[in-house]
């Protein structure tokens, strides 16, 4: 097949560029419009053209594109199917909700507030995993500069579901390589209950401290109930809480023992913070919420307060 | 919860903090006097209870918080955007505790912004992470003159001790 511009063939020829367009348009010249105002001729039409008009075809310019089926040139044979089709797999592409609808539009890219952090943002991550850049998402530490705010599927037309689906490239990485203390901490809590490996006794003298203290700041008779069984309600402690800011235990107590609320504190168990939900790792999520749940059933509780 | 243990759900009841507080005060079981925190006040919404709450499990705690910062103070203002438009701290989702100190103060600009913005002296806040990146980090990074309190915290400021029903006890 031949490629011609109508301007430069009509020079070619020594005729208007409208006669070329009249001889393809009624027919008398069959060419084919392909994109960029350009027109594919087969060779022998091109030749009858040159003789009609008395030009030699091998002294024009033109340039040739190879045809499957165009006679008189070899075309080479692609060896094997260019694509499979079929169902495609992936790490990240497990839920088709997360990816397969992606518009591309680049509406959570916008609302992200650390778009741009490391060249990265949502569109990009929800991109990747589409494509099956699987290394590169896991080599990434933007899901974890990420704060899983949300902010992109609410601008999200198409609900992808790109929360879950930075969980998951977190809940992939080597758990060696989670960076920070996040690991650390879900070490301890699975050796001793909580992330940052407070002792029962110490938990225990701390909470009896505190009360004491309300005591003398004229909450008179606080009592803290440890592990009071038949307690209406269930309380947890943020571990960060006991290790750097014991006094904010006490606004809570407060206002439980104004209410003359029946509740309790388990002394075994009592982390709030699951960091398993941080670092993508659902056993430990649910090992984590399992505590609670034996919590409940072994102090007879009937509301569990969810961890502050 | 729901994913892991339906079947234990069905022995005991799962509330918030934001259930709970409001359940004493609408039973009338908490004293508040609204003269202690005369302050200008906003509410920041957390992502969790907020936005992600609605879309895990089709209720977003936003009004709530509203309600029980009005019963405590008389001034209370909105940031903007805010509920499900809200933005985040910037040290969710466990970046608090990892190690990328400077795109945590970046993704904190806008809620630094939104804070001043606001005129609020106080900010109110229901969540541990978000408390911690704008008292100990925003505040600092961005020289924001604001207090930041928990919502439980409020409260407990706010309470007439029990038994002590005069106006004005401090607690």
């Amino acid at each position: 097949m031949i490629v011609v511009q109508i301007g430069r063939l009509a020079e070619q020829l020594g005729v208007h560029r409208n006669t070329i367009r009249n001889w393809i348009r009624s027919g008398k010249l069959p060419a084919r419009s392909v994109p960029g105002k350009r027109y594919l001729i087969k060779e022998e039409e091109f030749h009858k053209l040159c003789h009609a008009f008395g030009l030699d075809p091998d002294t024009i310019e033109v340039r040739r594109v190879p045809m499957k089926n165009d006679e008189g040139r070899e075309s080479k044979e692609l060896e094997g199917p260019l694509a499979e089709l079929g169902p495609r797999t992936g790490l990240f592409r497990e839920s088709p909700q997360w990816a397969d609808v992606c518009l591309t539009c680049g509406s959570c890219a916008s609302a992200c507030p650390i778009s741009a952090v490391d060249g990265m943002d949502p569109r990009k991550v929800v991109r990747m995993a589409v494509l099956g850049l699987e290394k590169e998402l896991l080599e990434s530490d933007w899901v974890w500069k990420c704060t899983l705010c949300g902010k992109c599927e609410e601008a999200c037309p198409m609900n992808v579901e790109i929360v879950s689906l930075v969980r998951a490239v977190r809940g992939r990485k080597p758990r060696d390589l989670v960076p920070g203390a996040l690991q650390r901490g879900v070490q301890t809590f699975l050796q001793t209950g909580n992330n940052l490996g407070i002792p029962r006794e110490d938990f225990v003298a701390l909470c009896l401290d505190l009360a004491d203290e309300l005591v003398e700041e004229g909450w008179s008779g606080f009592q803290v109930p440890l592990d009071v069984k038949g307690a209406r309600l269930l309380v947890t402690v943020n571990s960060k809480e006991p290790f750097a800011d014991p006094d904010d235990m006490k606004f809570l107590w407060k206002i439980l023992y104004a209410a003359r609320e029946s509740w309790t504190l388990p002394t075994e168990n009592w982390e709030g913070l699951n960091w398993g939900y941080f670092t993508g790792d659902d056993e430990v999520m649910k090992a984590m919420v399992a505590n609670l749940v034996d919590n409940m059933y072994r102090l007879q509780c009937r509301t569990l307060l969810l961890p502050l | 919860m729901q994913r892991w243990f339906k079947e234990d759900l069905k022995n005991f009841q799962v509330i918030s903090i934001f259930d709970l507080l409001m359940g004493y005060l609408k039973e009338g079981r908490l004293q508040l006097d609204r003269s202690l925190r005369p302050e200008t006040t906003t509410f920041h919404d957390s992502c969790h209870y907020g936005r992600r709450s609605l879309k895990a499990f089709g209720r977003g705690y936003f009004e709530e918080g509203r309600w029980i910062i009005r019963q405590c103070c008389a001034d209370v203002v909105e940031m903007y955007p805010n509920r499900e438009g809200n933005y985040c701290c910037g040290a969710g989702g466990g970046v608090w505790s990892l190690p990328f100190h400077e795109e945590r103060v970046f993704h904190g600009r806008f809620k630094a912004r939104q804070i001043r913005n606001c005129g609020a002296k106080r900010v109110v806040v229901s969540c541990h992470n978000c408390r911690d990146q704008l008292k100990k980090s925003l505040c600092k990074e961005y020289d924001l003159d604001v207090d930041v309190v928990y919502l439980w915290e409020l409260l407990a400021e706010s309470l007439v001790m029990p038994g002590r029903r005069i106006r004005g006890v401090s607690v």
